[in-house]
């Protein structure tokens, strides 16, 4: 895993502040190191794990959980993870589905948007289900397009 | 090696076992959830694990969203044992799939360091799969063959070795395993786990401590395994002991050898508790 940069205080608080206005609410990324690797991916790790570990172990393969992935215009494709984080609070920019919607989307497939709670059309969306974040889509004219990766998604009963 | 062979191989699971995920759901609010739908049952000897019975447990919303692990219900005992802290660095020596490693992220809360290691590039994916579902952000996973990774320089205070077997002690799930056992196959597994316990023994910290366990029944692949480490690398056994689930000591006379020790050690039969046969033990280093 080659790390591209590792995050300090201000560019954390570009990324709440990105998140922010996307999603509506400030989420706390102080507790994390954050690091950010090529195409701009963004990865959260606990704070004990000091970077300097990868001196010694050079066959790093992964550290931490991926939470989402830097767009052009100050956008952010969110992760599963990075959408339950974020989710709990957000108040935009959020698609809610009732059960039976939840279960295609969570399948995989396009599904038609219910409430919608400030959200823009062609833009990245936290899909929920009741107070369950259910992953992230991108809200277009009457649905949402999927982006739960496939190795994710729900087996069909 | 046991006085009720036919009860062993009658042995059947009628539950599965699953861990709720701690980091994503608090474990009474996903028990109201699942009951709804499943026959839950608590595991006696881990109070996030659940037994459950019931169609599609793992096609279901609670599942797909990570708040709950299918995991066999004894191999939640050797991350018991070894009882990780939030200010430890630990390693998981033969880590993936990545059950026991999500387990002990859990019961860090997420602080201190897991370096979760595994030799083998395919099951890396299945390991790092895991954890990011059960959003372990703990974790470093590495790409080393175990036997050797006590070069890189390394020291943990804590090491898990779940270390790779012949599994004859899943025969409670399938009977042909028997079929399938092969002497030579038990030798060369037995030579391997020692080469990965010879490591994991040099990436120990002074006083740290080792747990082993395998699921396997077969005493070259446990008692004789740990017999080395105790010989060769001043480790020393310690006593291991769970409440809730019956266990039986390790083998103390096999082949001409005798363990003296292994009264100390654990093993978990699978006529006993209708989980997976393990065998578990604790050793510090001294």
């Amino acid at each position: 895993m080659q790390i591209e940069k590792v995050l300090g205080r201000k560019e954390k608080r570009e990324l709440e502040s990105r998140i922010e206005k996307n999603y509506g609410c400030k989420i706390g990324l102080e507790k994390y190191n954050i690091f950010m690797t090529k195409e701009e991916k963004i990865w959260l790790a606990s704070p004990s794990i000091n970077f300097s570990i990868f001196d010694i172990l050079k066959r790093c393969y992964r550290i931490g959980i991926y939470f989402g992935k830097l767009k052009r215009n100050n956008k952010i494709k969110l992760s599963m993870e990075g959408a339950m984080i974020v989710g709990k609070k957000a108040t935009k920019n959020v698609v809610f589905l009732d059960i039976k919607e939840a279960e295609k989307f969570m399948q995989g497939y396009d599904v038609v948007p219910g409430e919608l709670m400030e959200a823009e059309t062609h833009n990245f969306v936290i899909v929920k289900c009741g107070s369950d974040v259910i992953g992230t889509g991108i809200l277009r004219d009457g649905y949402v397009e999927n982006l739960v990766p496939k190795a994710r998604r729900m087996v069909k009963v | 090696m046991i006085s009720d062979a036919d009860a062993f191989m009658e042995a059947r699971q009628e539950w599965r076992s699953i861990r709720v995920n701690t980091l994503k759901i608090d474990r009474d609010e996903l028990m109201e959830r699942l009951q709804e739908r499943y026959e839950i049952k608590e595991m006696p000897w881990y109070e996030n694990g659940l037994f459950i019975k019931g169609e599609n447990i793992s096609k279901n919303m609670e599942y797909y969203l990570g708040y709950y692990h299918i995991q066999e219900a004894a191999s939640m005992i050797p991350p018991l044992l070894l009882n990780p802290e939030k200010n430890e660095i630990i390693i998981d020596l033969c880590a993936a799939p990545g059950s026991k490693t999500t387990q002990m992220a859990m019961m860090m809360e997420n602080y201190g360091i897991i370096i979760a290691n595994d030799s083998n590039p395919i099951r890396l994916k299945a390991l790092t799969h895991n954890i990011q579902r059960a959003m372990a952000t703990n974790c470093i996973v590495t790409n080393y063959d175990g036997r050797y990774m006590d070069k890189t320089g390394i020291k943990a205070d804590k090491i898990l070795l779940d270390a790779p077997c012949t599994a004859s002690g899943k025969v409670i799930k399938d009977k042909k395993l028997l079929e399938r056992w092969n002497y030579g196959r038990i030798r060369k597994m037995s030579a391997l786990q020692k080469s990965l316990i010879r490591a994991a023994c040099n990436l120990l910290e002074e006083d740290g401590i080792l747990v082993y366990s395998t699921c396997s029944i077969e005493p070259e692949e446990n008692e004789d395994v740990i017999d080395y480490a105790i010989k060769k690398f001043d480790m020393e056994v310690e006593k291991a002991s769970l409440k809730g689930i019956k266990t039986r000591e390790g083998i103390k006379e096999w082949d001409g050898k005798e363990y003296e020790w292994a009264s100390k050690a654990i093993r978990i039969w699978p006529q006993d508790n209708s989980t997976e046969g393990f065998f578990i033990c604790r050793l510090r280093k001294c």
